[in-house]
Protein backbone atom coordinates (compact mmCIF):
# COMPACT_ATOMS: atom_id res chain seq x y z
CA UNK A 1 0.00 0.00 0.00
CA UNK A 2 1.41 3.59 -0.73
CA UNK A 3 1.78 5.14 2.67
CA UNK A 4 2.37 8.96 0.87
CA UNK A 5 -1.07 10.09 1.57
CA UNK A 6 -1.08 9.03 5.04
CA UNK A 7 2.60 10.42 5.59
CA UNK A 8 1.27 13.78 3.60
CA UNK A 9 -1.77 13.45 6.22
CA UNK A 10 0.68 13.27 9.05
CA UNK A 11 2.94 15.84 8.11
CA UNK A 12 -0.23 18.57 7.69
CA UNK A 13 -1.83 18.07 11.18
CA UNK A 14 1.75 18.57 12.97
CA UNK A 15 1.92 21.61 10.53
CA UNK A 16 -0.99 22.87 11.66
CA UNK A 17 -0.14 22.36 15.45
CA UNK A 18 3.51 23.09 14.86
CA UNK A 19 2.26 26.69 13.82
CA UNK A 20 0.19 27.47 16.68
CA UNK A 21 2.33 26.07 19.74
CA UNK A 22 3.96 29.36 20.40
CA UNK A 23 0.44 30.73 21.21
CA UNK A 24 -1.54 29.57 24.53
CA UNK A 25 -4.27 28.70 22.45
CA UNK A 26 -6.07 25.60 23.05
CA UNK A 27 -5.25 23.08 20.26
CA UNK A 28 -7.56 19.60 20.14
CA UNK A 29 -6.40 16.91 17.33
CA UNK A 30 -8.48 14.10 16.82
CA UNK A 31 -8.94 11.41 13.96
CA UNK A 32 -11.54 8.99 12.62
CA UNK A 33 -10.91 5.72 10.43
CA UNK A 34 -12.38 2.67 9.16
CA UNK A 35 -10.31 -0.34 8.30
CA UNK A 36 -12.40 -2.18 6.01
CA UNK A 37 -12.90 -5.53 3.51
CA UNK A 38 -15.35 -5.28 0.56
CA UNK A 39 -16.20 -7.88 -1.96
CA UNK A 40 -18.53 -9.13 -4.35
CA UNK A 41 -20.30 -12.30 -5.62
CA UNK A 42 -19.65 -11.20 -9.49
CA UNK A 43 -16.59 -10.62 -11.54
CA UNK A 44 -18.79 -8.99 -14.21
CA UNK A 45 -18.44 -5.51 -13.27
CA UNK A 46 -17.33 -3.64 -9.90
CA UNK A 47 -18.61 -2.02 -6.43
CA UNK A 48 -17.91 1.21 -6.05
CA UNK A 49 -19.15 4.18 -3.56
CA UNK A 50 -20.11 7.17 -5.59
CA UNK A 51 -17.22 9.04 -7.63
CA UNK A 52 -14.36 5.91 -7.03
CA UNK A 53 -12.83 4.99 -10.06
CA UNK A 54 -12.42 1.40 -9.17
CA UNK A 55 -14.05 -1.01 -6.97
CA UNK A 56 -14.47 -4.41 -6.03
CA UNK A 57 -15.35 -7.69 -7.92
CA UNK A 58 -14.91 -11.51 -6.14
CA UNK A 59 -11.75 -10.87 -4.52
CA UNK A 60 -11.76 -9.03 -1.28
CA UNK A 61 -9.67 -5.26 -1.34
CA UNK A 62 -9.40 -2.58 1.43
CA UNK A 63 -9.81 0.26 -0.78
CA UNK A 64 -13.83 0.79 -0.86
CA UNK A 65 -14.79 1.29 2.10
CA UNK A 66 -11.35 2.31 4.29
CA UNK A 67 -10.35 5.49 4.96
CA UNK A 68 -8.43 7.77 7.69
CA UNK A 69 -8.88 11.49 8.99
CA UNK A 70 -7.73 13.66 11.31
CA UNK A 71 -8.94 16.44 12.60
CA UNK A 72 -6.97 19.67 13.86
CA UNK A 73 -8.80 22.24 16.28
CA UNK A 74 -7.28 25.86 17.21
CA UNK A 75 -9.87 27.71 19.13
CA UNK A 76 -7.74 31.65 19.80
CA UNK A 77 -10.05 32.55 22.17
CA UNK A 78 -13.91 32.56 23.52
CA UNK A 79 -14.95 33.21 19.71
CA UNK A 80 -12.50 32.35 17.35
CA UNK A 81 -11.37 28.89 16.51
CA UNK A 82 -9.90 27.34 13.43
CA UNK A 83 -10.82 24.04 12.00
CA UNK A 84 -8.95 21.31 9.28
CA UNK A 85 -9.59 18.53 8.46
CA UNK A 86 -7.63 15.86 6.28
CA UNK A 87 -8.79 12.41 4.75
CA UNK A 88 -7.25 9.77 2.84
CA UNK A 89 -9.75 7.53 1.21
CA UNK A 90 -10.11 6.38 -2.45
CA UNK A 91 -11.84 9.45 -4.43
CA UNK A 92 -11.57 9.47 -8.30
CA UNK A 93 -8.52 8.09 -8.72
CA UNK A 94 -7.53 4.44 -7.85
CA UNK A 95 -4.93 5.59 -4.81
CA UNK A 96 -5.75 6.51 -1.51
CA UNK A 97 -5.52 10.14 -2.00
CA UNK A 98 -5.02 12.98 0.73
CA UNK A 99 -7.56 15.48 0.92
CA UNK A 100 -8.29 18.56 2.71
CA UNK A 101 -11.81 17.95 3.72
CA UNK A 102 -12.43 20.89 5.22
CA UNK A 103 -10.83 24.20 6.65
CA UNK A 104 -12.67 27.01 7.88
CA UNK A 105 -12.80 29.64 10.23
CA UNK A 106 -15.34 29.85 12.64
CA UNK A 107 -16.70 33.19 14.77
CA UNK A 108 -19.48 32.63 17.32
CA UNK A 109 -21.45 35.99 17.14
CA UNK A 110 -23.92 34.84 20.19
CA UNK A 111 -25.30 32.17 22.21
CA UNK A 112 -27.12 30.99 19.26
CA UNK A 113 -25.29 32.05 16.07
CA UNK A 114 -21.86 31.27 14.29
CA UNK A 115 -20.52 31.91 10.94
CA UNK A 116 -18.28 29.94 9.54
CA UNK A 117 -16.11 31.05 6.46
CA UNK A 118 -13.74 28.57 4.35
CA UNK A 119 -13.82 25.16 3.28
CA UNK A 120 -16.87 24.26 5.05
CA UNK A 121 -19.37 20.53 4.96
CA UNK A 122 -22.15 20.81 2.76
CA UNK A 123 -25.23 19.27 4.63
CA UNK A 124 -27.01 17.83 0.91
CA UNK A 125 -28.07 14.35 3.27
CA UNK A 126 -28.79 13.94 6.90
CA UNK A 127 -25.03 12.56 7.41
CA UNK A 128 -23.31 14.41 5.16
CA UNK A 129 -21.06 15.85 8.13
CA UNK A 130 -20.19 12.88 8.90
CA UNK A 131 -20.33 9.85 6.21
CA UNK A 132 -17.17 9.67 6.04
CA UNK A 133 -16.58 9.28 10.32
CA UNK A 134 -17.72 4.85 9.71
CA UNK A 135 -18.31 5.15 13.75
CA UNK A 136 -20.55 7.93 13.72
CA UNK A 137 -22.73 5.82 11.55
CA UNK A 138 -24.83 2.81 12.14
CA UNK A 139 -24.61 1.49 8.95
CA UNK A 140 -21.01 0.61 7.26
CA UNK A 141 -21.54 2.83 4.30
CA UNK A 142 -24.07 5.53 3.49
CA UNK A 143 -26.82 3.54 1.05
CA UNK A 144 -25.17 4.16 -2.39
CA UNK A 145 -28.52 4.58 -4.03
CA UNK A 146 -29.19 7.90 -2.51
CA UNK A 147 -25.96 9.18 -1.86
CA UNK A 148 -24.61 8.84 -5.37
CA UNK A 149 -27.11 11.42 -6.45
CA UNK A 150 -25.02 14.30 -5.12
CA UNK A 151 -21.37 13.42 -4.47
CA UNK A 152 -20.18 17.08 -3.27
CA UNK A 153 -18.98 17.23 0.31
CA UNK A 154 -17.57 21.24 0.84
CA UNK A 155 -18.13 24.61 -0.12
CA UNK A 156 -16.26 27.26 -0.62
CA UNK A 157 -17.78 29.97 0.90
CA UNK A 158 -19.41 30.56 4.06
CA UNK A 159 -22.40 29.41 6.15
CA UNK A 160 -24.53 30.55 9.57
CA UNK A 161 -25.47 28.15 12.00
CA UNK A 162 -28.09 28.95 14.09
CA UNK A 163 -29.31 27.07 17.17
CA UNK A 164 -32.45 27.63 19.17
CA UNK A 165 -34.79 25.89 21.48
CA UNK A 166 -38.48 25.79 20.99
CA UNK A 167 -39.93 24.38 23.87
CA UNK A 168 -38.15 20.71 23.90
CA UNK A 169 -37.04 20.76 20.69
CA UNK A 170 -34.12 21.86 19.60
CA UNK A 171 -33.57 23.56 16.22
CA UNK A 172 -30.95 24.07 13.94
CA UNK A 173 -30.57 26.21 11.04
CA UNK A 174 -27.98 26.11 8.40
CA UNK A 175 -27.36 28.46 5.63
CA UNK A 176 -24.75 28.30 3.00
CA UNK A 177 -23.53 30.06 0.23
CA UNK A 178 -20.34 29.53 -1.99
CA UNK A 179 -18.64 27.35 -5.09
CA UNK A 180 -16.77 24.11 -5.80
CA UNK A 181 -15.37 21.83 -8.41
CA UNK A 182 -16.03 18.09 -8.78
CA UNK A 183 -13.80 15.86 -10.23
CA UNK A 184 -15.61 13.43 -12.07
CA UNK A 185 -14.46 9.98 -12.22
CA UNK A 186 -15.26 9.97 -15.97
CA UNK A 187 -12.69 12.18 -16.68
CA UNK A 188 -14.13 15.48 -16.03
CA UNK A 189 -14.74 18.53 -13.89
CA UNK A 190 -18.24 19.36 -12.89
CA UNK A 191 -18.19 23.09 -11.75
CA UNK A 192 -20.52 24.49 -9.37
CA UNK A 193 -21.41 28.22 -9.23
CA UNK A 194 -24.14 30.14 -6.98
CA UNK A 195 -24.49 27.23 -4.64
CA UNK A 196 -26.79 27.89 -1.57
CA UNK A 197 -28.21 25.46 0.80
CA UNK A 198 -30.84 25.16 3.20
CA UNK A 199 -30.52 23.07 6.57
CA UNK A 200 -32.71 22.82 8.74
CA UNK A 201 -32.76 20.00 12.01
CA UNK A 202 -35.39 19.63 14.72
CA UNK A 203 -34.61 17.42 17.26
CA UNK A 204 -37.02 16.68 20.24
CA UNK A 205 -35.91 13.67 22.73
CA UNK A 206 -35.29 10.89 21.06
CA UNK A 207 -36.70 12.51 17.23
CA UNK A 208 -34.76 14.11 14.92
CA UNK A 209 -36.50 15.91 11.97
CA UNK A 210 -34.43 17.33 8.84
CA UNK A 211 -34.93 19.22 5.73
CA UNK A 212 -32.50 20.05 3.35
CA UNK A 213 -32.28 22.01 -0.27
CA UNK A 214 -29.32 22.51 -2.15
CA UNK A 215 -29.27 25.09 -5.74
CA UNK A 216 -26.40 25.47 -8.03
CA UNK A 217 -25.13 26.30 -11.55
CA UNK A 218 -23.59 23.93 -13.02
CA UNK A 219 -21.04 23.79 -15.91
CA UNK A 220 -19.34 20.90 -17.66
CA UNK A 221 -16.83 22.25 -20.12
CA UNK A 222 -14.06 19.36 -20.62
CA UNK A 223 -15.86 16.89 -20.67
CA UNK A 224 -14.66 15.15 -24.45
CA UNK A 225 -17.99 12.85 -24.84
CA UNK A 226 -19.64 15.90 -23.65
CA UNK A 227 -18.54 18.21 -26.12
CA UNK A 228 -18.28 16.06 -29.06
CA UNK A 229 -21.80 15.45 -28.17
CA UNK A 230 -23.33 18.73 -28.17
CA UNK A 231 -21.38 20.73 -30.91
CA UNK A 232 -22.22 17.74 -33.33
CA UNK A 233 -25.80 17.59 -33.04
CA UNK A 234 -25.98 21.24 -33.33
CA UNK A 235 -24.30 21.43 -36.37
CA UNK A 236 -26.07 18.76 -37.97
CA UNK A 237 -29.50 20.69 -36.81
CA UNK A 238 -30.46 18.91 -33.56
CA UNK A 239 -30.23 21.99 -31.71
CA UNK A 240 -32.99 21.17 -28.75
CA UNK A 241 -31.56 17.63 -28.17
CA UNK A 242 -28.00 19.80 -27.96
CA UNK A 243 -29.44 21.79 -25.57
CA UNK A 244 -31.36 19.22 -24.08
CA UNK A 245 -28.08 17.31 -22.55
CA UNK A 246 -25.92 20.14 -22.57
CA UNK A 247 -24.33 21.34 -19.04
CA UNK A 248 -23.62 24.81 -19.17
CA UNK A 249 -24.72 27.21 -16.12
CA UNK A 250 -27.69 24.53 -16.01
CA UNK A 251 -29.63 25.04 -13.05
CA UNK A 252 -30.02 21.82 -10.95
CA UNK A 253 -31.46 21.34 -7.12
CA UNK A 254 -31.63 18.54 -4.59
CA UNK A 255 -34.50 18.35 -2.23
CA UNK A 256 -34.58 16.02 0.62
CA UNK A 257 -36.07 14.88 4.20
CA UNK A 258 -34.70 13.04 7.20
CA UNK A 259 -35.88 10.98 9.95
CA UNK A 260 -34.25 10.06 12.96
CA UNK A 261 -35.19 8.03 15.62
CA UNK A 262 -33.18 6.77 18.40
CA UNK A 263 -36.00 5.22 21.09
CA UNK A 264 -35.01 2.85 23.76
CA UNK A 265 -33.46 -0.02 22.10
CA UNK A 266 -35.58 1.34 18.64
CA UNK A 267 -33.00 2.93 15.53
CA UNK A 268 -34.45 4.11 12.38
CA UNK A 269 -33.12 6.56 9.80
CA UNK A 270 -34.82 7.31 6.71
CA UNK A 271 -34.32 10.19 3.71
CA UNK A 272 -36.54 10.59 0.73
CA UNK A 273 -34.57 13.17 -1.75
CA UNK A 274 -35.72 14.74 -5.35
CA UNK A 275 -32.68 15.75 -7.84
CA UNK A 276 -33.92 18.09 -10.54
CA UNK A 277 -32.07 19.49 -13.34
CA UNK A 278 -32.61 21.65 -16.74
CA UNK A 279 -30.38 19.15 -18.49
CA UNK A 280 -30.91 15.78 -19.43
CA UNK A 281 -27.61 14.77 -18.32
CA UNK A 282 -28.20 15.33 -15.18
CA UNK A 283 -31.24 12.76 -15.03
CA UNK A 284 -34.00 13.65 -12.18
CA UNK A 285 -34.24 11.28 -9.66
CA UNK A 286 -35.53 9.48 -6.78
CA UNK A 287 -34.11 8.25 -4.15
CA UNK A 288 -34.75 7.33 -1.13
CA UNK A 289 -33.72 4.23 1.82
CA UNK A 290 -35.37 3.16 5.42
CA UNK A 291 -33.23 1.87 7.80
CA UNK A 292 -34.39 -0.24 11.62
CA UNK A 293 -32.07 -1.33 13.95
CA UNK A 294 -32.41 -2.77 17.35
CA UNK A 295 -29.89 -2.38 20.29
CA UNK A 296 -29.37 -5.40 22.27
CA UNK A 297 -26.54 -4.49 24.42
CA UNK A 298 -23.21 -3.83 22.26
CA UNK A 299 -24.83 -5.24 19.51
CA UNK A 300 -26.60 -3.29 16.90
CA UNK A 301 -28.32 -5.72 14.37
CA UNK A 302 -30.04 -3.39 11.04
CA UNK A 303 -31.80 -3.66 7.98
CA UNK A 304 -31.35 -1.22 4.91
CA UNK A 305 -33.90 -0.97 2.04
CA UNK A 306 -32.59 1.41 -0.88
CA UNK A 307 -34.11 2.73 -3.85
CA UNK A 308 -32.91 5.21 -6.39
CA UNK A 309 -35.24 5.66 -9.60
CA UNK A 310 -35.24 7.93 -12.70
CA UNK A 311 -38.26 10.42 -13.26
CA UNK A 312 -36.55 12.16 -16.32
CA UNK A 313 -36.54 10.66 -19.94
CA UNK A 314 -33.73 8.19 -20.35
CA UNK A 315 -33.74 8.82 -24.24
CA UNK A 316 -33.34 12.35 -26.08
CA UNK A 317 -36.46 13.13 -28.07
CA UNK A 318 -36.12 13.87 -31.78
CA UNK A 319 -32.99 11.69 -32.86
CA UNK A 320 -32.50 9.89 -35.47
CA UNK A 321 -32.93 6.03 -34.98
CA UNK A 322 -30.98 5.19 -37.56
CA UNK A 323 -28.51 6.14 -40.59
CA UNK A 324 -24.94 7.79 -40.26
CA UNK A 325 -25.89 9.81 -37.44
CA UNK A 326 -26.98 7.00 -34.83
CA UNK A 327 -24.04 7.54 -33.29
CA UNK A 328 -24.31 10.77 -31.52
CA UNK A 329 -28.43 9.33 -30.58
CA UNK A 330 -26.63 6.29 -28.64
CA UNK A 331 -24.49 8.78 -26.89
CA UNK A 332 -26.72 11.31 -26.04
CA UNK A 333 -29.43 8.21 -24.60
CA UNK A 334 -26.03 7.49 -23.11
CA UNK A 335 -25.77 10.29 -20.88
CA UNK A 336 -29.56 10.77 -20.36
CA UNK A 337 -29.57 7.26 -18.48
CA UNK A 338 -26.11 7.42 -16.98
CA UNK A 339 -27.95 7.56 -13.58
CA UNK A 340 -28.24 4.48 -12.11
CA UNK A 341 -31.53 2.85 -11.00
CA UNK A 342 -31.18 0.62 -8.16
CA UNK A 343 -32.48 -0.74 -5.55
CA UNK A 344 -31.09 -2.80 -2.40
CA UNK A 345 -31.54 -4.91 0.59
CA UNK A 346 -29.39 -4.82 3.58
CA UNK A 347 -28.75 -6.57 6.85
CA UNK A 348 -25.66 -5.74 9.24
CA UNK A 349 -24.70 -5.80 12.62
CA UNK A 350 -22.52 -2.93 14.72
CA UNK A 351 -20.59 -4.59 17.82
CA UNK A 352 -19.20 -2.00 20.00
CA UNK A 353 -16.52 -4.01 20.72
CA UNK A 354 -14.02 -1.32 22.65
CA UNK A 355 -15.27 2.02 23.76
CA UNK A 356 -13.36 3.73 20.70
CA UNK A 357 -13.82 0.97 18.02
CA UNK A 358 -17.03 -0.63 16.46
CA UNK A 359 -16.77 -3.69 14.27
CA UNK A 360 -19.29 -3.69 11.54
CA UNK A 361 -20.08 -6.75 8.81
CA UNK A 362 -22.66 -5.56 6.30
CA UNK A 363 -24.53 -7.91 3.68
CA UNK A 364 -26.03 -6.17 0.76
CA UNK A 365 -28.46 -7.76 -2.32
CA UNK A 366 -28.30 -5.06 -4.78
CA UNK A 367 -30.91 -5.17 -7.63
CA UNK A 368 -29.77 -2.76 -10.48
CA UNK A 369 -32.50 -2.49 -13.31
CA UNK A 370 -32.11 -1.24 -16.90
CA UNK A 371 -28.52 -1.15 -16.91
CA UNK A 372 -25.31 -1.63 -14.64
CA UNK A 373 -27.17 0.73 -12.12
CA UNK A 374 -24.42 1.85 -9.36
CA UNK A 375 -21.68 -0.94 -10.27
CA UNK A 376 -18.59 0.10 -12.73
CA UNK A 377 -16.69 -0.95 -15.50
CA UNK A 378 -19.56 -3.44 -16.20
CA UNK A 379 -18.81 -6.17 -19.16
CA UNK A 380 -21.78 -6.76 -21.57
CA UNK A 381 -23.98 -8.90 -20.21
CA UNK A 382 -23.68 -8.09 -16.73
CA UNK A 383 -27.05 -8.76 -14.82
CA UNK A 384 -27.70 -8.15 -11.61
CA UNK A 385 -28.49 -9.10 -8.41
CA UNK A 386 -25.31 -8.78 -6.85
CA UNK A 387 -24.38 -9.69 -3.23
CA UNK A 388 -21.84 -6.93 -1.66
CA UNK A 389 -20.14 -7.76 1.66
CA UNK A 390 -18.16 -5.69 3.89
CA UNK A 391 -16.33 -6.12 7.36
CA UNK A 392 -14.89 -2.69 8.68
CA UNK A 393 -13.11 -1.33 11.53
CA UNK A 394 -14.80 2.30 12.59
CA UNK A 395 -12.21 3.90 15.18
CA UNK A 396 -11.94 6.97 16.52
CA UNK A 397 -9.30 8.57 18.41
CA UNK B 1 -30.23 32.10 27.73
CA UNK B 2 -32.83 33.94 30.40
CA UNK B 3 -35.75 32.63 29.11
CA UNK B 4 -34.16 29.37 29.39
CA UNK B 5 -33.09 29.74 32.58
CA UNK B 6 -36.88 30.77 33.54
CA UNK B 7 -37.67 27.38 32.62
CA UNK B 8 -35.39 25.91 34.79
CA UNK B 9 -36.50 27.85 37.52
CA UNK B 10 -39.99 26.72 37.03
CA UNK B 11 -39.04 23.49 36.48
CA UNK B 12 -37.72 23.78 39.85
CA UNK B 13 -40.53 24.64 41.40
CA UNK B 14 -41.89 21.58 40.47
CA UNK B 15 -39.06 19.55 42.27
CA UNK B 16 -39.34 20.98 46.04
CA UNK B 17 -40.42 18.05 47.60
CA UNK B 18 -38.44 15.38 45.78
CA UNK B 19 -36.68 13.15 48.42
CA UNK B 20 -33.03 12.42 48.29
CA UNK B 21 -32.54 8.98 49.63
CA UNK B 22 -29.73 6.77 49.10
CA UNK B 23 -25.98 6.20 49.75
CA UNK B 24 -24.00 6.57 47.04
CA UNK B 25 -26.29 8.99 44.69
CA UNK B 26 -25.06 10.83 41.49
CA UNK B 27 -25.96 14.70 41.83
CA UNK B 28 -25.00 17.13 39.02
CA UNK B 29 -23.39 20.38 40.08
CA UNK B 30 -22.80 24.04 38.44
CA UNK B 31 -21.15 27.26 39.42
CA UNK B 32 -22.35 28.63 42.69
CA UNK B 33 -23.45 32.15 40.35
CA UNK B 34 -25.29 30.02 38.35
CA UNK B 35 -29.15 31.86 38.61
CA UNK B 36 -30.31 28.20 37.77
CA UNK B 37 -31.86 25.93 41.23
CA UNK B 38 -32.73 22.92 39.70
CA UNK B 39 -32.97 20.84 36.12
CA UNK B 40 -34.56 17.60 35.46
CA UNK B 41 -32.00 14.44 34.85
CA UNK B 42 -33.34 15.27 30.76
CA UNK B 43 -32.19 19.15 30.96
CA UNK B 44 -28.90 18.31 32.42
CA UNK B 45 -28.20 15.56 29.51
CA UNK B 46 -28.59 17.89 27.14
CA UNK B 47 -25.56 19.88 27.84
CA UNK B 48 -23.63 16.38 28.09
CA UNK B 49 -24.75 14.86 24.55
CA UNK B 50 -24.14 18.41 23.01
CA UNK B 51 -27.51 19.58 22.43
CA UNK B 52 -26.99 22.84 24.00
CA UNK B 53 -24.13 24.86 24.32
CA UNK B 54 -25.73 26.82 27.02
CA UNK B 55 -23.10 24.91 29.79
CA UNK B 56 -19.63 24.04 29.44
CA UNK B 57 -20.11 20.51 30.30
CA UNK B 58 -17.16 18.56 32.48
CA UNK B 59 -16.80 14.47 32.46
CA UNK B 60 -14.52 12.33 34.18
CA UNK B 61 -12.47 9.45 32.75
CA UNK B 62 -13.13 7.34 29.97
CA UNK B 63 -12.86 4.37 32.26
CA UNK B 64 -14.60 5.62 35.37
CA UNK B 65 -18.05 3.35 36.36
CA UNK B 66 -19.72 6.52 37.47
CA UNK B 67 -19.02 8.14 34.53
CA UNK B 68 -20.91 4.78 33.07
CA UNK B 69 -23.81 4.68 35.14
CA UNK B 70 -24.03 8.58 35.27
CA UNK B 71 -25.01 8.47 31.39
CA UNK B 72 -27.26 5.79 31.37
CA UNK B 73 -28.91 7.80 34.42
CA UNK B 74 -29.55 10.68 32.74
CA UNK B 75 -30.30 9.94 29.02
CA UNK B 76 -29.92 6.04 29.44
CA UNK B 77 -26.77 5.65 27.31
CA UNK B 78 -23.99 3.30 26.76
CA UNK B 79 -20.70 5.24 26.80
CA UNK B 80 -20.34 3.70 23.32
CA UNK B 81 -23.66 5.38 22.20
CA UNK B 82 -22.46 8.94 24.02
CA UNK B 83 -18.88 8.28 21.83
CA UNK B 84 -20.94 8.15 18.60
CA UNK B 85 -23.22 11.27 19.27
CA UNK B 86 -20.12 13.03 20.28
CA UNK B 87 -18.04 11.91 17.14
CA UNK B 88 -20.98 13.32 15.24
CA UNK B 89 -20.23 17.07 16.42
CA UNK B 90 -16.63 16.83 16.69
CA UNK B 91 -15.70 15.64 13.34
CA UNK B 92 -17.98 18.30 12.15
CA UNK B 93 -16.44 20.65 13.51
CA UNK B 94 -19.86 22.02 15.22
CA UNK B 95 -18.92 21.28 18.86
CA UNK B 96 -15.96 20.16 21.12
CA UNK B 97 -16.66 16.97 23.35
CA UNK B 98 -16.31 17.93 27.40
CA UNK B 99 -13.41 18.16 29.04
CA UNK B 100 -12.07 14.84 30.79
CA UNK B 101 -11.26 15.92 34.72
CA UNK B 102 -9.35 13.24 36.67
CA UNK B 103 -11.17 13.09 39.85
CA UNK B 104 -14.08 14.57 41.98
CA UNK B 105 -12.17 17.37 43.03
CA UNK B 106 -10.97 18.66 39.69
CA UNK B 107 -14.83 18.87 38.09
CA UNK B 108 -15.58 20.95 41.64
CA UNK B 109 -12.60 22.87 40.59
CA UNK B 110 -13.59 23.18 36.74
CA UNK B 111 -17.07 24.28 37.88
CA UNK B 112 -16.30 26.74 40.26
CA UNK B 113 -13.50 28.20 37.93
CA UNK B 114 -16.41 28.54 35.18
CA UNK B 115 -19.92 30.56 35.88
CA UNK B 116 -20.98 28.35 32.88
CA UNK B 117 -19.67 24.82 34.21
CA UNK B 118 -21.92 21.96 35.00
CA UNK B 119 -19.91 19.00 36.05
CA UNK B 120 -21.27 15.30 37.91
CA UNK B 121 -20.47 13.94 41.41
CA UNK B 122 -21.08 11.40 44.09
CA UNK B 123 -23.13 13.57 46.80
CA UNK B 124 -21.01 12.73 49.18
CA UNK B 125 -18.03 14.55 47.82
CA UNK B 126 -20.32 18.20 47.46
CA UNK B 127 -19.36 20.76 49.10
CA UNK B 128 -19.83 24.53 49.15
CA UNK B 129 -17.43 25.89 46.42
CA UNK B 130 -20.39 24.22 43.93
CA UNK B 131 -24.36 24.12 43.40
CA UNK B 132 -26.28 20.38 43.35
CA UNK B 133 -29.12 21.21 40.67
CA UNK B 134 -30.26 17.51 40.32
CA UNK B 135 -29.54 14.57 42.31
CA UNK B 136 -30.21 11.43 39.99
CA UNK B 137 -32.10 8.54 41.73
Amino acid sequence: MNLKPFITLLAMTSAVSAASAQDTSNITISGFGTAALTRSNTSDAEFARPNQLAGVTSGAKTGVDSNLGLQVTAKMNDWLSFTGQGLVRKNVTDNFGAELAWAFAKAKVSESLNIRVGRIGLPVYMISDYRNVGYANTMLRPPVEMYAQVTLESLDGADLLYQTSLGDTNITAQVAYGVTDSENRSNFTAKFKKVSSINIVAENGPFTFRFGRVDANVTVDNSTNLNTLVSGLSKFGFVSAANAIAVNDTKASFTSVGLGVDWKSMVVQAEYGKRKSASLSIADTTSWYTMFGYRMGSFLPYFVHASATQDSPRTVAGLPTAGPLLPYTLGANGLASASPIQTSNSIGVRWDFHKSAALKLQLDRMSPENGPGVFINAKPGFKGPVTVFAAAVDFVF
Amino acid sequence: MNKHLTHLMLAASFMTSASFAGAAELVVIVNTANPATAMTAAQASQFFLGKSAMFTPVDLPDNSPIRAEFYKKVADKDLSEVKTIWSKLVFTGKGTAPKEMHNYAEVKKAVAANPTGIGYIERSAVDATVKVITVLP
